[in-house]
């Protein structure tokens, strides 16, 4: 009737010494026992295990529900862990502990056992905003998905929608993709200067299988950028990855760019590029510099904060002084990369203080460092020359305005112009170049008077930049001022004589005129007469 | 036999005589006998113990039988005479009959009375029916069943037809039928037949009449915010109680924010203010008319000034308020979770501070320990480069170092919980006794003593200073901080009280018992306002919405119920996990419930939806409409021991890694 026979209680009656048990007391008591022992484990020790926060039964918590019924405790099964039981052969619902014997001096002998780990805790994220991040802390995708399938209720397609889960991408690569990536890992880093890596750089410009490598070449660059700072022929070697790369038609690159910019940038305004002093770090500079200004030019429409945040990352090397003149130099050239705006922004207005701070460095007496002044030398140029493709511009835009009519009266050759010009530049600095050349080919026809003016200029130009090796300081004179001054108030007289347009455009063009000539005069406060080579040759002969 | 020999020697004395119409008179009157001696065999098996099994299981075909149309409600009726049967046959001394019986038909009940299935399995004795709590409280209470009208006549007619006398005892003597006209009620699985408790449905009936003023608290920084016409963020009431100057500085420092805000971007408050009257919109028209109508709530508080809130802590609270995440079922919130490994399955419970920069764990080897997460966050970024997981699973110094621990308690600590503000810290243990701890100063304050068994569950106030326990005495307590006596007793419940928790304005304390039943109490009076009848086993955890609406108790089979705390009536039970429920957590504007199961789970609930659900179910009468479930976040075999909502609304998790 009971689940405890009556056999057992006359057992335990004989082992607590009561041998004269009558078999009606035996089986009164059977049910009892049943019914206390049904308390104790179902009642109380499942309560006890609820607040644990458990679901499998301890005998520790039998142990307190048992004190909670104000009965001794069973010594001897003191674990936390769960009991294991095994089941007795031959029938089918016995179980029991597997209790062993040990042997004293076994258990003193055998080394201590290790202290079991101290407990501790750890935060991770479970879910961003709702959705589970694949990180190791979390669980694993098949138990999530397994569980599901195993139930097989109703509610199954409802749990598998409801696990939103972020898996981590599987890439799966042919093994020639992985060939060509290794080849031209290797190439890059072991020999850049070979006619192979060139090839190679051809052939990343124009593949239209690699686009499974992108994230691993950026990645690739990222690194090996970050490796190899003191190295400057790998990092060139690897601008130029990045610039094949850019320039590949089939690749989708926009999702890289944010791992690529940051290693451009670095090669743009880092501290130090390359471990020996000759390294030209210049070039990689100026390289850079547009390559990242390309990169914005080509996606600033679809990252909008692309720019901004090159433009913030370099303004903010360009105004540290603490920072070094290298980094300031990157900061410059790559401001002026993406272009003439972006210098009246945000270089123009700092010019003044920025020239002041430059001026000791550069000066033979202040500076006994060469290789300071050497490149505080090299900042004035790159400034100079940031602000005259400023000033170019900025007058480029009066032509349109004034010189249909006047084209036909001054054109004369402008090939001796240019011709001249470029001789003069095969002197001047490699950096001071592409503003050259676009005004040699941009700017409209010279004219004699231009002609003149510019030889003139251009030996101002030498002036200007004579300092560099010569250490010499700027001229700074009061006189082209009030030149250029005078040159407006001419160039007033001849709008009003010559134009045959409208008066609107004519105060309109006199009004840009203004500002430009003011600039120009502020440009040549500042610069000497070495800002004067940025000036077009027509617009120069009114200013002079 | 003498009888019979009788009888024949009348006839053939009749015969003899000559009397034949007499005698066939007689042999009349002996056949209109006959039906009335079939009577015989039937009255003897009245008595008989098979009389049970044989009617029950009649009626239990003829119930299966039935129209489908009312079929649900004559199933009904099977498990209360069912059990009636049993302990009947129990109380008459037929143990064997009675196990048999028992077993016969356990199968049909099982799936909704488990537990109340295992505990009945036990009486083998008339004395067990004395002894045990529940048996005796089925003896003496009837079971209340909704019926319609003809569902209620088939069954009476199907009684007196077979004549089945016990049941029909049963029946009239157990059930108390509420006849309802017209058609049977749709729901099958209504709650009132779920709940066969102990407790008599027409107290709790009697007591779910009376008022419960849910509304918040009048004073709130939120409701000055309103009446100022200011639309700032919902400051919710945690903001704590201050005194009205402190108050005014409260406001004063929202208004100036507020200019400063307005100076950079105005567009952005009005856009945010019809977000948040969207968001309110459901319950907001309902809570704002109450709430204006509640009187200032009679506090509990006497005249005891609670700790003052320095400055530094009341900017925090705005700031946290400003920068609360609007959650909704499009926004769901980021789950922070803490693991305690190596914990060799010693962890009884955890609690995290407000915000999350502290964690405790209270063990069953009665220490308790408190980790400093800052500092471990700092530790783990520098050393974030190695590789995390298996750092993880060895338990790194860092987790060791800044872990400080407790000792004061004389058993497994079965609770604890940080004050609003974090300075204090409560623990509720197995030797009976409350430990007021300061994580500060690294030491136990105050010893509170006054439960006589097992404190299962400790909870602060929202406002801290008062704090409430719950213990296997069947009782829970008020405490104040600075009594080492209770304030209030609540004595109620049937069995031990497992979980404990404040309502958001203070005046009431909700208990989750063994009984299956929730209770809300009155704070100031200690008397129960509310009995919830509606789980079908213990209640482990309780969450109050931060409107002071609703009311979430989850239990040991994994389900979830909604309260509507002023109706008293379940909006929606949750079913969702298939273990014990044992956290529970309302996000700060209360829009999502978190749960956190022993079956390894976190889920997101949407309360928004439900309250609407409620409402259409309220005006069309249609099915229940289930609350919708946005998001499950299974762990890693990791239970989730404890949930809580961040100011900023960032939802704050805890538990055990348990190698399975």
């Amino acid at each position: 009737m009971s689940i405890v026979p009556k056999e057992t209680i006359e057992v335990v009656a004989q082992s607590i010494g009561i041998s004269n048990l009558s078999p009606e007391v035996s089986l009164a008591l059977a049910p009892d026992v049943e019914y206390r022992l049904r308390e104790i484990m179902q009642v109380e020790a499942i309560k006890c295990m609820r607040h644990s926060k458990r679901t499998v039964l301890t005998a520790e918590d039998v142990d307190s529900a048992l004190s909670l019924r104000n009965v001794e405790p069973i010594y001897g099964f003191a674990s936390t862990d769960p009991l294991r039981f095994k089941k007795a052969v031959g029938h089918k619902d016995l179980f029991y502990l597997d209790d062993r014997d040990l042997d004293f001096k076994e258990v003193i002998d055998s080394p201590l056992p290790k202290a079991p780990l101290e407990t501790a805790v750890v935060a991770h994220w479970l879910a961003i905003e709702g959705v589970q991040p694949a990180i190791p802390e979390n669980s694993p995708v098949e138990a999530i998905v397994s569980p599901s399938e195993n139930k097989k209720s109703e509610n199954t397609k409802e749990d598998g929608l409801l696990v939103d889960l972020k898996l981590p991408v599987k890439h799966v690569l042919s093994r020639e993709l992985q060939l060509y990536f290794d080849k031209i890992t290797e190439l890059t880093v072991t020999r850049p200067e070979s006619n192979l890596f060139k090839e190679a750089l051809v052939s990343l410009a124009m593949d239209s299988g690699i686009h499974p490598l992108v994230p691993y070449f950026s990645y690739f660059i990222a690194d090996e950028v970050a490796r190899s700072l003191n190295d400057l022929p790998i990092l060139f070697a690897l601008m130029r990855v990045v610039r094949s790369l850019l320039q590949n038609p089939h690749i989708h690159i926009e999702p890289y760019l944010h791992q690529l910019m940051p290693s451009i940038i670095t090669c743009v305004v880092a501290k130090r590029l390359g471990s020996r002093i000759a390294d030209n770090h210049w070039e990689l500079r100026d390289f850079s510099a547009n390559l990242a200004a390309s990169v914005c030019r080509r996606y600033g429409h679809v990252y909008h904060n692309l720019q901004s945040r090159l433009t913030k990352t370099l303004i903010n090397a360009f105004l540290d002084p603490s920072k070094a003149l290298t980094q300031h130099y990157g900061a410059i050239q790559g401001l002026a990369a993406l272009g003439p705006s972006v210098i009246r922004l945000l270089v123009l207005p700092n010019l003044e203080p920025y020239l002041q701070l430059l001026e000791p460095e550069m000066q033979l007496e202040k500076q006994k460092n060469e290789m300071k002044r050497k490149e505080a030398w090299r900042v004035y140029g790159a400034l100079q020359c940031a602000t005259g493709k400023c000033l170019y511009e900025r007058l480029k835009m009066m032509p349109t305005l004034l010189s249909p009519p006047k084209h036909g009266v001054w054109r004369i050759n402008p090939r001796i112009a240019i011709s001249r010009i470029k001789r003069k530049l095969s002197t001047n600095n490699s950096s001071q170049q592409p503003p050259f050349k676009k005004m040699a080919v941009d700017g409209p026809a010279g004219t004699i008077q231009a002609i003149a003016t510019t030889t003139a200029n251009l030996q101002g130009a030498e002036d200007g930049f004579s300092p560099q090796s010569s250490g010499a300081g700027t001229a700074q004179s009061s006189a082209p001022g009030q030149v250029s001054i005078d040159s407006i108030g001419s160039r007033r007289e001849k709008g009003g004589s010559g134009a045959p347009k409208g008066s609107v455009v004519l105060a309109q063009a006199w009004k840009e005129d203004l500002d430009a000539g003011n600039l120009l005069s502020s440009l040549f406060q500042l610069f000497g007469e070495g800002i004067l080579s940025f000036t077009q040759s027509p617009e120069k002969s009114f200013f002079l | 036999m003498e009888e019979e020999e009788l009888q024949k020697a009348v006839l053939t004395y009749l015969r003899k005589k000559g009397f034949t119409k007499t005698e066939l008179a007689l042999q009349e009157e002996q056949q209109n006998r006959l039906p009335s001696h079939s009577d015989l065999p039937l009255s003897r098996l009245e008595n008989s113990p098979g009389r049970y099994k044989n009617g029950y299981s009649k009626l239990r075909s003829w119930a299966h039988c039935s129209l489908d149309l009312y079929k649900h409600e004559l199933l009904r009726v099977l498990y209360p005479v069912y059990i009636h049967c049993f302990m009947d046959l129990v109380a008459e001394g037929h143990m064997q009959d009675a196990r048999e019986f028992f077993q016969n038909f356990r199968e049909d009940h099982e799936l909704m009375h488990l537990r109340d299935l295992q505990k009945l399995e036990g009486i083998l004795s008339p004395s067990h029916l004395e002894e045990m709590e529940l048996a005796r409280s089925l003896r003496q209470n009837k079971v209340r069943i909704k019926i319609c009208e003809y569902s209620y006549d088939l069954l009476l007619q199907y009684l007196q037809k077979t004549q089945s006398f016990s049941i029909l005892g049963i029946v009239n003597e157990r059930i108390n039928f509420e006849v309802s006209p017209g058609q049977p009620i749709s729901i099958s699985d209504d709650a009132e037949v779920v709940a066969l408790v102990g407790s008599s449905h027409d107290l709790a009936k009697h007591i779910n009449q009376k008022e419960v003023r849910w509304g918040l608290l009048e004073d709130s920084v939120e409701e000055r915010l309103e009446k100022g016409n200011s639309d700032s963020e919902k400051a919710e009431d945690e903001n704590k109680e201050i005194e009205p100057e402190e108050n005014k500085a409260i406001t004063m420092i929202f208004f100036k924010t507020l200019k400063r805000s307005a100076g950079g971007g105005k567009q952005t408050a009005p856009s945010k203010k019809s977000k948040k009257d969207k968001l309110v919109a459901a319950t907001g028209k309902n809570v704002r008319s109450e709430t204006s109508t509640v009187a200032v709530a009679p506090r509990v508080k006497p005249e005891l000034t609670l700790p003052v809130m320095p400055m530094e802590v009341e900017k925090m609270i705005i700031n946290d308020l400003r920068n609360r995440v609007q959650l909704s079922s499009m926004a769901l919130p980021s789950v922070c979770f803490y693991t305690f490994i190596n914990s060799h399955n010693g962890l009884n419970c955890s609690a995290i501070s407000q915000d999350g920069s502290f964690v405790v764990g209270g063990f069953s080897d009665s220490s308790l320990k408190v980790w400093d997460m800052s500092k471990i966050g700092q530790s783990a970024t520098l050393g974030e480069d190695q590789s995390t997981f298996n750092e993880h699973l060895v338990g790194t110094e860092e987790g060791k170092s800044s872990c400080t621990v407790f000792h004061g308690h004389s058993g497994p600590i079965y609770s604890a919980t940080f004050s609003p503000l974090g300075d204090f810290l409560l623990s509720s243990s197995s030797d009976s006794t409350i430990r007021l701890w300061s994580p500060k100063l690294n030491a136990n304050l105050v010893c509170y003593k006054g439960h006589n068994y097992p404190v299962w569950d400790v909870q602060f106030s929202p406002f801290g200073h008062y704090f409430a326990s719950s213990s296997h005495d069947r009782t829970a307590r008020i405490w104040s901080m600075d009594r080492i006596q209770p304030l209030r007793i609540m004595a109620g419940h049937l069995s031990d009280v497992d979980c404990v928790q404040w309502h958001a304005n203070c005046n009431y304390i909700a208990t989750g018992s063994s009984d299956k039943t929730v209770r809300l109490w009155d704070v100031q009076t200690g008397e129960c306002a509310r009995i919830f009848i509606g789980h079908r086993s213990t209640i482990l955890s309780l969450a109050m919405s931060p409107d002071g609406r609703f009311m979430a108790s989850g239990d040991e089979d994994g389900a979830i119920m909604i309260w509507d705390l002023s109706s008293s009536r379940c909006i929606s039970p949750l079913m969702g996990h298939n273990s014990c429920v044992w956290s529970l957590a309302f996000s700060r504007e209360g829009s999502l419930l978190a749960s956190g199961s022993a079956d390894c789970t976190l889920k997101l609930w949407d309360v928004t939806s439900s309250v609407k659900g409620q409402k259409i179910e309220e005006s069309k009468t249609s099915t229940t409409n289930r609350l919708r479930l946005l998001r499950a976040l299974p762990t890693k075999s990791t239970p989730v021991y404890t949930l809580q909502f961040s100011r900023r609304n960032l939802l704050l998790a805890a538990g055990a890694l348990s190698k399975c």
